[in-house]
């Protein structure tokens, strides 16, 4: 059989190819872990399954990754992916911080306390992002589009949060202070007020970088329709405008909030699953502090069905797995196989990627995107940080062979 | 277009990564307390309100 298929009748789209095998697989392993989470947890559980899978299509689609973003303005000095960024969280705090902060029970926002932990960890983990190529995000719905150097990320993303985990509560005991919520300096409107402000600033700095390198501002980050195929064609088999990809993420986070009671995160996860595995090789994992606290204890405990980033997480990469298959490109970035200092970079990132995230409180998604939607300061330190450390990934980047 | 990946790797990799959910799940309080057995506890909705980061870390205040 083919490997993959050619879409002749009905659609009347010559060309139009998906890979069958891989679509077919994608939601073969939809069906069954989604039954699974249905049979054995909760319908709230399920939903989150599918809102995960929808999310992984979005940033495949969307190709919306972070880690280029940022990349493009320091070396291409282009900031249509950075501003795609900014008016996702202009959006997600529109809508989120009056539902977080609105008297409703139940819904507990991604503020974290500000301190060494955090300026530390989110500095490494903007290192890792450009060494690994990808933040949270981006790791998982590469990997679930078949990119094997990602996948190395991923393994060492998981190792490098597992060591966060054990060092966490020393670096929480070095300075810093309690979590602060902008609503309670500024009100629920003044706290959006003043983020929009922020995000503002930034903006007309990435305009300003913009205009001065090419004369023109290239407006990617508000086309609506696909520029090379029909909305359908485009929807299906992408690749998405970023406002797509923008709407359906602000939209996914606001009902992770809604249904799972906390907004998106993912790397959580990737704690969980490394400190399982090694439980299994026979670490008792509740020597360390970190897995005595409450949540981090249950979610060891319990099954991965039970602890929300990890459904969200199968769920993504199951969507992006499934979103390659349609584009026709599963695995299509790992032709050249990752060999020397590019597989180094891979290890290295991982390992920074995990243990930022870990001492950062989260990554891309968990501590800014969630965190701005939240209007926590700790967001906006993460951003400031992790930006700085990624000017020295970008920087070191030569040396592992990874092109600017 | 050549293919880009092999379809027993992917299949073997998907099957490894369910059987070790799978492996999980079934040894977990969940598990058993879906299977009758009533003095587990389960942790269906894993939330500590009193927990001052996403992870479950507590606030620098409250720490010696």
């Amino acid at each position: 059989m083919p490997n993959s298929a050619v879409l002749q009748p009905g659609l009347q789209q010559p060309g139009w190819q998906i890979d069958r095998f891989v679509v077919t697989t994608a939601l073969t392993g939809f069906v069954l872990l989604g039954l699974l989470i249905w049979l054995e947890t909760a319908p709230f559980m399920v939903a989150l399954f599918v809102l995960g899978t929808v999310l992984g299509i979005a940033l495949y689609h969307g190709a919306f990754g972070f880690t280029a973003g940022w990349r493009n303005l320091v070396v291409t000095k282009r900031g249509a992916g950075m501003r795609a960024q900014l008016l996702l969280f202009a959006i997600s705090s529109l809508i989120m911080v009056p539902m977080l902060y609105s008297g409703q029970s139940g819904l507990t926002g991604a503020v974290a306390p500000v301190g060494t932990s955090l300026v530390v960890g989110s500095f490494i983990f903007g290192i890792g992002m450009q060494l690994g190529g990808g933040c949270g995000s981006g790791t998982l719905f590469t990997v679930g589009a078949g990119n094997i150097r990602m996948a190395v990320t991923l393994i060492f993303f998981i190792a490098g949060a597992v060591l966060g985990s054990i060092h966490l509560p020393w670096w929480l005991d070095q300075p810093g202070f309690d979590p602060v919520p902008l609503v309670n300096t500024f009100g629920i409107s003044g706290a959006i007020l003043v983020q929009f402000v922020g995000l503002g600033l930034i903006a007309w700095w990435v305009n300003r970088i913009e205009r001065k390198a090419h004369g023109n501002i290239e407006r990617d980050e508000l086309l609506w329709k696909g520029q090379s195929h029909g909305i359908l064609r485009t929807l299906i088999s992408g690749r998405w405008p970023f406002t797509w990809a923008i709407l359906i993420l602000a939209a996914g986070n606001a009902l992770t909030l809604a249904i799972g009671g906390a907004p998106w995160s993912i790397t959580f996860a990737f704690n969980v699953w490394g400190a399982k595995a090694l439980e299994v090789l026979g670490v008792n994992m509740s020597q360390f502090e970190f897995w005595t606290w409450d949540y981090p204890a249950m979610a060891l405990n319990d099954s991965v069905l039970t602890n929300i980033p990890s459904v969200m997480n199968f769920g993504l990469l199951l969507g992006a797995m499934l979103a390659a298959g349609l584009a026709n490109r599963f695995n299509e970035a790992s032709r050249n196989r990752p060999e020397g200092r590019q597989f180094l970079a891979a290890v290295v990132g991982g390992l920074l990627l995990g243990y930022g995230a870990r001492l950062g409180f989260g990554c891309n998604i968990g501590a800014l995107f969630s965190g701005i939607a939240s209007a926590s300061l700790h967001a906006w330190v993460w951003f400031a940080c992790a930006f700085a450390g990624s000017l020295i990934g970008i920087r070191l980047r030569p040396w592992f062979r990874l092109p600017n | 277009m050549e293919q880009a990946y092999s379809r027993a790797r992917i299949l073997m990799v998907l099957g490894i990564i369910l059987a070790l959910i799978m492996a999980d799940h079934l040894s977990s309080p969940t598990f058993a307390f879906n299977s009758g057995q009533g003095n587990v506890a389960t942790a269906l909705s894993q939330r500590d309100a009193t927990a001052c980061a996403p992870c479950g870390a507590p606030c620098p205040s409250t720490r010696d």
